[in-house]
């Protein structure tokens, strides 16, 4: 699934759009906290209404985004399963209304987060999150994990090109030993080769005084759209959740 | 099996996290010798590695594909440590790029794949080159199966793990969270025990090729346990290692279960009941003591496997020592 | 105090296998040093050594008067620039800018501005700082690579292999580069050309030294050169055809602009000018006698036939 789109041409991976639409340009910060906070209180819903009005909440924020629909609609062909799988379940053992309900609420939860990944520069993302105060070691490991994650899966569409100019188009099934066996040997030849680079890149890093972080030079600072989307998102979380908890009570 | 938000019952989501951020801060500390700024960038490549490497689809009958999830793999290759920041990394890196995941359900799924499946994996692979070592040293193929053997236990634990918190999410709120136990356990290991078939054929595959073309890279070989006397040898041997996976996978799964023993079953009748008295009939009235008795016998037979596995291995391991001290020099 | 100073060094990697051995050079401020060798022959390993990457060396290696040990090899390595020979090495950044302003940054410098402008210009990639790294050609990535370097301001550039890997535009284009710049250089590399139309000195290196002059007297010691497995530029070969056959040489040309100075040189000695033609001629057992029609170069006039 994510094969299709890192080795897409033209494509360095999901964020090319995130530059282009006004959602890209802001804090990552305040989209995280409420993106975030929106999706942690939409989980958490059981109330058909509620769940109805997030999942509103969750299409607007994705068509004001101005996101291109069929990309985000791929993405989110990658999550049916599980969303389909859980809601056809409740559907067959607890009727029509669990079932959609389980559908709405697990795609109100979905949709804002493709929207968050599809709509910022994934380093932006990192970058925030440091800001936010997560562990310099997490993050630090996620923005190199990502610079050759680049680089790997060039690697991969490399030796896969090479495979098919080969006659090689992938394993048949699982009895099939030799398409399974190139299979193991690519993966097996990315690892090697990371191996290799690694050493060579801490070199690298030590060069330019590298220690332990990773801190971007040009650093984005809080605007009035980047507090508006945060509490706008976050209100309308607090409103459903103390809805959620007085139905409870 | 990324799991999506809004799927697990909040409670569950709530045990995960708190869970996960326990394992993951003890093991922060445990190795932070080891993740000396040196190694930073030798985990994220590995991660990117085995992140690029979950990119390979096989297919698994009926038009549709499974991937690797290389969890096993990992902690194969670098010990179980490491394994487990790398594959936290990777499910963050998918989570925030792609959306492949979700946050509530982030701690269940770190605790699935980035906790359960390493440890599984590297434990399985301990014991069993423990067991093989002794005789003679292990040929290609028994090092293949053996390192398949142990990637198909950590998809299909990982697996059954989910399962679990699927069923446990149902139970414990009345059927309008998770999926239940009927359903999810056949469906969730029907399909992760083929996966595993591809994940073990893969991962013995890379290994093999490991083995051949840069042994050094791997940093787990097994070295021949120093025969010490008595409990110490016990310990520090394979089997201990062994072992010390099992119960922390085992120690993950006790508070869901001590969960569903406490509010579960009144979830479960409570659902019975809303399906009676529902005015929608639904089109499967299941056998609900059916799916009772099924959960508690999968735990049964957990335990079991688990206590006799132990036993075993330990038994196992102090009648070698006997041996060999009676045949020493 | 010069930039660099080597004494003696040797190193040998873990399984034995000397790498280096009784190496000594000396590189004064502004000046540009190529270290020429075939492959394996220890270049790579001098400049990741001076880098202070390879511990423990026997010799001794001094930075701007300072001596490298373990202790200090992270301070003294802000003042040497290395550039990898892949450039995907040193390259972290999502944008070109980001990546330009990493090493000023860490170093914790002053004007981060001014230094990432200057080393854009420098490196003649201005036009593509908000530009991604990754998506960028091989040549412009070693441009970043550079830039990188350069923001740090470093005593001495050393550069391994910057040629390698090039499509002949953007090797051209880069030696220009590198040509112009003012700054203390270590070149390792195998293109000779390269070298020559840089550097003003060379040591030839085959894990110890083999020799060391100008360009041009590294590039006459043909036996030497062919020892080390090392081939003459073609214009170098070109000229030695030509000493064979009686045209004044005085050094070996290494590089096109030596060779055109060389001719216009020895065109204003003798005061005369330069012909081309072609005739016919018969050989009549061993002497032979034969009369050049007064034929005129192509495209040549002679001054007197004004």
């Amino acid at each position: 699934m994510t094969f299709a789109n890192i080795g897409s041409h033209g494509g360095d991976g999901l964020d090319e759009y995130a530059g282009d639409v006004w959602f890209g340009k802001l804090d990552a910060r305040a989209k995280l906290v409420g993106i975030f906070t929106f999706v942690v209180i939409s989980a958490v819903l059981t109330n058909m209404e509620l769940v109805l009005i997030s999942l509103t909440v969750a299409l607007a924020l994705l068509v004001a985004s101005r996101l291109p629909l069929t990309h985000i609609a791929k993405m989110y062909m990658a999550a049916v399963p599980f969303i389909l799988f859980a809601s056809v379940s409740v559907f067959l053992f607890s009727g029509w209304e669990r079932g959609i309900e389980m559908w709405m609420r697990t795609s109100a939860c979905v949709l804002p987060l493709l929207v968050l990944a599809a709509g910022t520069e994934t380093f932006d993302l990192f970058a925030g999150l440091r800001r936010l105060r997560v562990p310099a070691v997490i993050t630090t490991l996620l923005m190199l994990t990502q610079r050759y994650i680049l680089l790997l899966s060039e690697e991969l569409s490399r030796m896969t090109t090479a495979r098919r100019a080969r006659g090689f188009k992938g394993a048949r099934n699982l009895t099939d030993r030799y398409g399974l066996k190139v299979l193991a040997f690519t993966a097996g030849m990315v690892l090697v080769r990371s191996f290799q680079r690694a050493d060579d890149i801490y070199e690298g890093l030590k060069c330019k005084g590298f220690d332990k972080e990773m801190t971007p030079w040009r650093r984005s600072s809080i605007a009035i759209n980047d507090v508006l989307l945060a509490t706008g998102l976050a209100a309308v979380a607090a409103v459903l959740l103390t809805v959620q908890l007085g139905v409870i009570a | 099996m990324h799991i999506p938000d809004g799927l697990m019952a909040p409670v569950v989501s709530l045990i995960g996290w708190i869970e996960f951020l326990v394992v993951f801060a003890a093991i922060l500390l445990l190795s932070g010798k080891k993740i000396k700024e040196k190694n930073l960038p030798r985990v994220a490549i590995l991660s990117a590695g085995i992140f690029v490497a979950q990119m390979l689809n096989f297919p698994i009958g009926g038009g549709t594909t499974g991937h690797l999830v290389g969890g096993a793999l990992f902690a194969m290759i670098c010990g179980p440590a490491i394994a487990i920041i790398g594959m936290t990394v990777v499910l963050l890196v998918q989570g925030l790029m792609f959306g492949d995941g979700g946050i509530t359900a982030l701690g269940l799924n770190a605790i699935n794949m980035a906790i359960i499946a390493p440890l599984i994996g590297w434990g399985v692979y301990s014991l069993l080159n423990g067991l093989s070592a002794k005789k003679t040293v292990p040929g290609k193929a028994v090092k293949g199966i053996i390192v398949g053997a142990a990637a198909w236990a950590s998809v299909f634990v990982a697996a059954a793990a989910c399962a679990g918190e699927l069923a446990v999410s149902y139970a414990v709120s009345s059927g309008t969270f998770g999926i239940a136990a009927t359903v999810a356990v056949p469906a969730m290991l029907g399909v992760h025990a083929i996966i595993g078939v591809g994940e073990a054929l893969i991962s013995a595959g890379v290994m093999l090729y490991l083995w051949s073309v840069s042994p050094g890279s791997i940093t787990t070989i097994d070295k021949r346990a120093k025969a010490l006397p008595g409990w110490k040898g016990v310990l520090s041997g394979t089997t201990a290692r062994a072992v010390t996976a099992i119960l922390i996978v085992f120690a993950l799964t006790l508070p869901l279960y001590f969960l569903y023993a406490s509010q579960g079953r009144d979830g479960l009748e409570k659902t019975m009941q809303d399906a009676g008295t529902a005015g929608e009939k639904p089109l499967i009235s299941t056998p609900f003591s059916y799916g009772q008795n099924y959960f508690s016998a999968l735990f049964a037979g957990i335990l079991g496997f688990l206590a006799v596995a132990l036993g075993a291995a330990g038994i196992l391991r102090l009648a070698r020592m006997r041996t060999t001290r009676e045949t020493g020099p | 105090m010069k930039p660099l100073e080597i004494v003696d060094v040797g190193f040998a990697y873990e399984d034995g296998t000397v790498a280096l051995r009784n190496l000594s050079l000396s590189i004064g401020s502004g000046e540009k040093v190529a270290v020429i060798g075939p492959n394996g022959a220890g270049k790579s390993t001098l400049l990741h050594l001076i880098a202070g990457f390879r511990t423990p060396f026997s010799g001794q290696v001094v930075i701007e008067g300072r001596k490298l040990d373990d202790s200090n090899a992270d301070d003294l390595r802000r003042h040497v620039g290395l550039l990898f020979q892949d450039p995907d090495d040193q390259i972290f950044m999502p944008t070109v800018e980001e990546d330009v302003a990493f090493g000023p940054r860490n170093l914790g410098l002053d004007d981060i501005e001014g230094r990432v402008a200057r080393a854009m210009k420098g490196s003649a990639v201005e036009h593509l700082a908000k530009r991604k790294p990754h998506r960028l050609s091989y040549g412009m990535k070693k441009r970043v690579a550079i830039a990188g370097i350069l923001a740090m301001d470093p005593a001495i550039l050393l550069l391994d292999e910057p040629t390698s890997g090039l499509d002949p535009r953007s090797r051209a284009d880069l030696i220009r580069l590198l040509k112009g710049m003012d700054r203390t250089m270590l070149i390792a590399t195998h293109d000779l050309e390269a070298a020559a139309e840089i550097a003003d000195r060379a040591i030839v290196l085959n894990i110890g030294r083999l020799m060391e002059g100008t360009m041009r007297e590294v590039v006459m010691a043909g036996d030497l050169m062919q020892d080390a497995g090392l081939e003459l530029p073609p214009i170098s070969k070109l000229f030695r055809v030509l000493e064979s056959m009686g045209y004044p040489v005085d050094d070996l040309p290494a590089s096109l602009d030596q060779a055109v100075e060389q001719l216009t040189r020895v065109m204003d000695r003798t005061g005369k000018h330069a012909h081309a033609h072609i005739h016919e001629h018969v050989h009549n057992g061993l002497e032979h006698d034969h009369e050049h029609p007064k034929a005129t170069a192509v495209g040549h006039q002679p001054r007197d036939e004004k």
